[in-house]
């Protein structure tokens, strides 16, 4: 731009800036603002990203090697355990947060107009930054335990993909519904702990009954989990079940931002 | 010439019932309505009906009308906050919409922070607001506290955050709903200036205010907006002046109608409180010294042999300055039934340069219970000396300094300073 331009000339007589731009702009701010005001004033800082998977994984570990014996098949049950906790962080969390994020800023959604969507993708994006350190960490506690590093690491990208996507279809979908029906909250707190036990976190997905297991992988964090223990502790490529997962994640992906996109422009009405 | 903004009968719907729904409920519902045959339109509020306008490139639009008229439903339509029911809403350009200055800010982070957050909101991509952030951080004055969490902000330095930040983007379309009456007096005139420096470089305005003085300094046309329809369209004085005509023929219609019903309520009704120049013309702006006069117009349903009117002066902040009663002062005041007016004469306020507002209560015989309230427009008190102004307090009395050497006489205070009278700290 000319040095001579004043700053008004540089403003004005531009095309309005192109709304995925914009969403995505609004997305990292809120996302940063997210991150920033979670961490801001708390002494522990980062460190409670990793906190809860740990914590939980310490009392599984407890409970699971000393009290109750559940077979992991040779595998610590330490990494058994967090190789499930923190995908299942990612979108326990997510899924509440995202579900959340258009009612507890209804103060924006009725007084601005900016790409609503932007309000539960950000919600993902800062849990999905805990979830970065979690996974780095998983990998660390992987090479620590001797684990041969294999080339089915590369399958790992390609399972974060899955669930990040499903997590996005699923929470785009609650967070719009939440403004229809405040039933969704508690229901989503019903439903994740449900969730919990119809997935492979405590215990081994070999401990389901085999005419089950075709119903059992209808729940694509199954398949997830299944997935990431595939490649980290077994060196060994995903099964079918990951295919089956990336197929649900990509359906619900369109079913919830095609829903979102219905009712966006009825949100500032009822909220 | 291009239109800016244009609607073609614009109808918007809104469902009274909806943020209550269960499922459960909804079920019930709708199993009620089949069994009674009904549809529920009485669950259905129009806040628009019908509505047509347009808005030439450049040119300026006020909206006027009661609360809940729809002015600031054809806000939230234009700035693509909400869908019309039926009918087409079209703008041109890039258009920013101050319905609520900071919306956004998180009180945590620091006004930097809060500045790419709300921009980012309003539109503006982010390396325009790096470009920009020197220019909105000195428009707001808040250079050494913008690295400070916003939380640690008095409201009056967040508001002018929050309009600094949605002012530079320039629009080619500007909506302004009633955001201005927050803030201080300086920031409010700095605000218009900026609206008008906007709007002569080509930008178009809609602007809603219950300030009539401000939309006549603001804008070119007006509509007059009553139950979601327009009732009236035209240069902003005529607009203005047709709503005002309005409204006194309802106040004179409710006078007719409850004529020979005497009710312990409502029997006194305080028309319009107007605070004026002390010779009873009309001002925007007295400097302390000055004398005002605070009338009030009434329509007395009834007669009212004993009663008791208070003013009270209010700063912009809500600070109540003082306080004037006729049941103090000894002053009877009687209400004839019909039309009146009362009128209190000030010397002068000595209020410290802001913006100020009376409101008025008319009381019964007992001095305790209100009959009837309001309050008047807006007006400024200007400082005697040119600059800002930080002042302490409230008001400043009638006052002298008396400073002699310590040489003349043995009891005068140490380390006084001579200097002109009237000097303030």
């Amino acid at each position: 731009m000319p040095a001579a331009a004043s700053p008004a000339a540089v403003a004005r007589n531009r095309a309005p800036a192109s709304p995925a731009m914009v969403a995505l702009d609004v997305t990292r701010a809120w996302a940063a603002r997210t991150l920033r005001a979670r961490y801001q004033q708390s002494a522990f800082g980062w460190a409670w990203a990793v906190v809860q998977p740990v914590a939980m994984v310490a009392i599984f570990t407890v409970v699971f090697t000393r009290f109750v014996r559940i077979e992991t098949g040779g595998i610590p049950y330490v990494l058994f355990a967090y190789t499930a906790t923190v995908p299942w962080t990612l979108l326990a969390n997510a899924w509440a947060d995202m579900a959340g994020s258009l009612v507890a800023n209804l103060n924006l959604v009725t007084k601005i107009a900016f790409p609503r969507a932007a309000l539960p993708a950000a919600a993902l994006v800062a849990r999905a930054v805990d979830f970065g350190i979690g996974m780095v960490l998983l990998l660390a506690l992987v090479v620590a335990y001797g684990m041969p590093v294999t080339v089915q690491w590369l399958w790992v990208p390609v399972i974060v993909a899955v669930l990040v996507t499903f997590t996005l279809g699923l929470g785009l979908a609650s967070s719009a519904l939440n403004v229809f029906y405040r039933d969704v909250d508690p229901a989503i707190k019903l439903l994740t702990q449900l969730w919990f036990y119809a997935s492979p976190i405590i215990y081994p997905t070999a401990l389901v009954p085999d005419e089950w297991r075709w119903l059992y992988y209808a729940n694509p964090v199954a398949g997830v989990i299944d997935a990431l223990r595939d490649v980290l502790l077994l060196a060994r490529a995903p099964g079918p079940e990951l295919a089956a997962a990336a197929a649900m994640a990509v359906v619900a992906l369109a079913a919830g931002y095609a829903f979102f996109r219905r009712v966006e422009g009825r949100l500032a009405d009822v909220i | 010439m291009d239109h800016a903004v244009r609607f073609s009968h614009v109808s918007k719907k809104y469902h009274l019932g909806l943020t209550r729904t269960s499922v459960a409920a909804a079920a019930w519902r709708s199993l009620r309505h089949a069994w009674n045959g009904s549809r529920g339109a009485d669950d259905v509020y129009w806040a628009l009906r019908d509505v047509s306008f347009s808005l030439e490139a450049g040119r300026s639009l006020g909206l006027l009308g009661p609360n809940g008229a729809g002015k600031s439903t054809i806000l939230k339509l234009l700035a693509g906050i909400t869908e019309p029911t039926s009918g087409e809403v079209e703008s041109s350009g890039r258009l920013a919409a101050l319905i609520e200055l900071g919306a956004g800010f998180h009180p945590d982070l620091t006004g930097r922070e809060n500045v790419f957050l709300n921009a980012t909101l309003l539109g503006l991509p982010r390396h325009e607001v790096r470009a920009r952030f020197d220019e909105i951080v000195a428009f707001a004055e808040l250079e050494r506290f913008i690295d400070t969490p916003i939380k640690r902000y008095s409201s009056g330095m967040t508001v002018r955050l929050g309009f600094a930040v949605a002012s530079c983007i320039e629009p080619d379309v500007l909506l302004v709903d009633e955001v201005l009456a927050v803030g201080d007096a300086a920031f409010r005139q700095r605000c218009v200036a900026r609206i008008q420096d906007l709007r002569s470089a080509g930008t178009s305005l809609l602007f809603v205010s219950h300030d009539m003085g401000l939309v006549k300094a603001v804008c070119q046309e007006a509509l007059y907006i009553e139950d979601g329809a327009i009732r009236h369209a035209g240069d902003t004085g005529e607009t203005i002046d047709h709503y005002n005509r309005v409204l006194d023929q309802r106040r004179l219609a409710k006078l007719q109608q409850q004529a020979g019903s005497p009710g312990d309520h409502g029997i006194v009704e305080i028309g319009r409180v107007e605070v004026l120049a002390g010779d009873g013309g009309p001002v925007r702006a007295v400097t302390s010294a000055e004398p005002v006069q605070v009338r009030i117009s009434y329509t007395a349903y009834t007669d009212v042999p004993k009663a008791n009117v208070l003013v009270r002066m209010m700063r912009s902040d809500g600070l109540s300055c003082f306080v004037l009663r006729t049941s103090q002062d000894g002053v009877p005041v009687r209400f004839d039934r019909g039309t009146g007016t009362v009128a209190v004469t000030i010397d002068a306020t000595r209020l410290f340069p802001g913006s100020y507002y009376a409101v008025v209560w008319f009381l019964d015989a007992s001095d305790a219970n209100g009959m009837s309230r309001a309050t008047s427009d807006w007006f400024e008190v200007q400082g005697r000396t040119a600059g800002i102004d930080h002042h302490d307090g409230v008001f400043e009395p009638d006052h002298a300094w008396l400073t002699r050497p310590a040489a003349a006489e043995g009891a005068a205070p140490v380390g006084a300073k001579p200097g002109p009278a009237g000097e303030r700290g």
